[in-house]
């Protein structure tokens, strides 16, 4: 399973790199191609491309302000997470992303 | 969309505008405080004398400028996507700056970029799902809905509720003069609860204003319980980020320090982006700590002979002690009653 994903929080500092540390370790132990795109207060990095967001199957929104280029992702199923909880919970969002796609 | 995902949406749109505007609180926040502090302090405030602090003077109240604009574009722009951006911003600007209502200038600050910016998202998010024919669709962004979401919300904001808002500032300055007749401790309570419950919108200037006539009267009193005022929130987020390590993560404290600097030269604003992150938990906590230190420059008779607040102006305060000892209590109890009001981490949602 291919995931992609977005972090983003209000300070946009430390919280977002380690929603993105957090999610993209989880991901990798569960043997899942993971990337996540952070949107901090220095802007994009680490982008997501038009080619990978075409390709993945499903998207993690782990952001609590607005992002950027919300449309690349439009037509995914997507798991809308918390900031917080990508960070102190990346299990748990992990687990939605499979009930997720368990149902599809 | 139900209540709750409404009030989530907004909430995330308060959030996005603060992470807009913050670069513009830090950098103009840090100008001002540095050139304020080689200021000379006369009658008329803080007054900048050196040519070259002069120019930092003007970079500082640049950024402010922008401040309030970005606040209000950025929130539309959370909410509308890109068509709510100018919108937004041009509202924001109008209700940072003056609207003259009979003889009287209105002017609502932050919280009325707030609101226009809310009101601009949802106007236009409504405006871009309207379905027109092909021509009118081309020109629909470009021209139908900056320029009607401008007017109607402009329009709204000038006759329903800039007017209102003159005479509530109106009502207020009435309510202080009653006061000053009366107990010192009463008007600091008052002083303190409202000087600062808008951090430099209408209310504020009304307080200020308040407070500079009874100057030219020769009482000195009032504005230096409010000059006590003016300090208090930035300072007592910043000792409440510092003091409470699991109810605020790295980036609040980070932030929390130029805000702590601005407090001590006066710069009350530097305690806006923590305010609109969290309002009803903010603000109830700055309000009372701006009471407290009020009652306790009323208790000290606190004189200020300058209109312009924090530790800056120490050298023209009469009891200095009770000044200070203002600024600190009132920025504790405020600190406090943050740490108590705000959650966890772990449990914040």
């Amino acid at each position: 399973m291919k995931i992609i994903g977005v972090s983003a929080c209000p300070t946009g500092v430390a919280h977002t790199y380690m929603a993105q540390e957090a999610l993209e370790k989880e991901g990798k132990k569960r043997g899942y191609d993971i990337k996540i795109e952070t949107q901090g207060s220095i802007g994009i990095e680490n982008e997501i491309t038009e080619e990978e967001a075409e390709a993945a199957d499903v998207v993690i929104m782990a952001a609590s302000v607005m992002i950027e280029d919300e449309e690349r992702f439009e037509d995914k199923p997507t798991v809308n997470a918390d900031v917080n909880d990508a960070v102190s919970h990346p299990e748990k969002v992990l687990d939605e992303v499979e009930k997720l796609m368990a149902n599809q | 969309m139900n209540m709750k995902a409404t009030l989530k949406e907004i909430q995330k749109a308060f959030l996005s505008g603060v992470s807009f505007m913050m670069p513009a609180v830090v950098a103009g926040g840090i100008m001002l405080a540095i050139s304020l502090a080689t200021g000379e302090k006369g009658d008329s405030g803080v007054t900048v004398t050196n040519e070259f602090m002069k120019s930092i003077n003007l970079l500082g109240t640049s950024a402010f400028a922008v401040m309030i604009p970005i606040l209000g574009g950025y929130i539309a722009y959370s909410i509308a996507g890109k068509p709510g951006l100018v919108p937004g911003m041009v509202l924001g600007f109008l209700a940072n700056n003056p609207v003259t209502v009979g003889s009287q200038e209105v002017k609502s600050g932050f919280l009325g970029a707030m609101l226009l910016g809310v009101c601009a998202g949802y106007l236009v998010k409504w405006m871009k799902k309207w379905k027109v024919g092909k021509t009118i669709r081309t020109i629909l962004p470009i021209l139908i809905i900056p320029t009607v979401a401008v007017f109607a919300l402009g329009i709204f904001y000038i006759y329903i509720i800039a007017t209102p808002l003159a005479f509530l500032m109106n009502g207020l300055t009435s309510i202080m003069r009653n006061l000053s007749g009366g107990s010192a401790v009463l008007l600091a309570v008052f002083i303190g609860l409202f000087g600062e419950i808008d951090m430099g919108g209408p209310v504020t200037k009304s307080v200020s204003m308040f407070t500079l006539a009874l100057m030219n009267e020769g009482v000195y009193e009032p504005n230096g319980m409010f000059r006590i005022a003016v300090a208090i929130p930035p300072i007592g987020i910043f000792l409440a980020t510092r003091l409470f390590k699991d109810k605020f993560n790295q980036g609040d404290r980070d932030a929390s320090l130029a805000a702590g600097i601005m407090g001590c030269i006066g710069i009350t604003e530097g305690a806006i982006p923590f305010v609109v992150s969290d309002l009803k938990r903010v603000l109830p906590a700055t309000m009372i700590g701006t009471a407290v230190g009020c009652v306790i420059g009323a208790i000290g008779k606190v004189k200020c002979y300058v209109p312009h607040g924090g530790f800056i102006v120490l050298p023209v305060v009469e009891n200095k002690l009770w000044f200070i000892a203002g600024i600190l209590i009132g920025s504790i109890v405020t600190a406090v009653i943050l740490g108590m009001l705000k959650p966890k981490l772990e449990e914040a949602k």
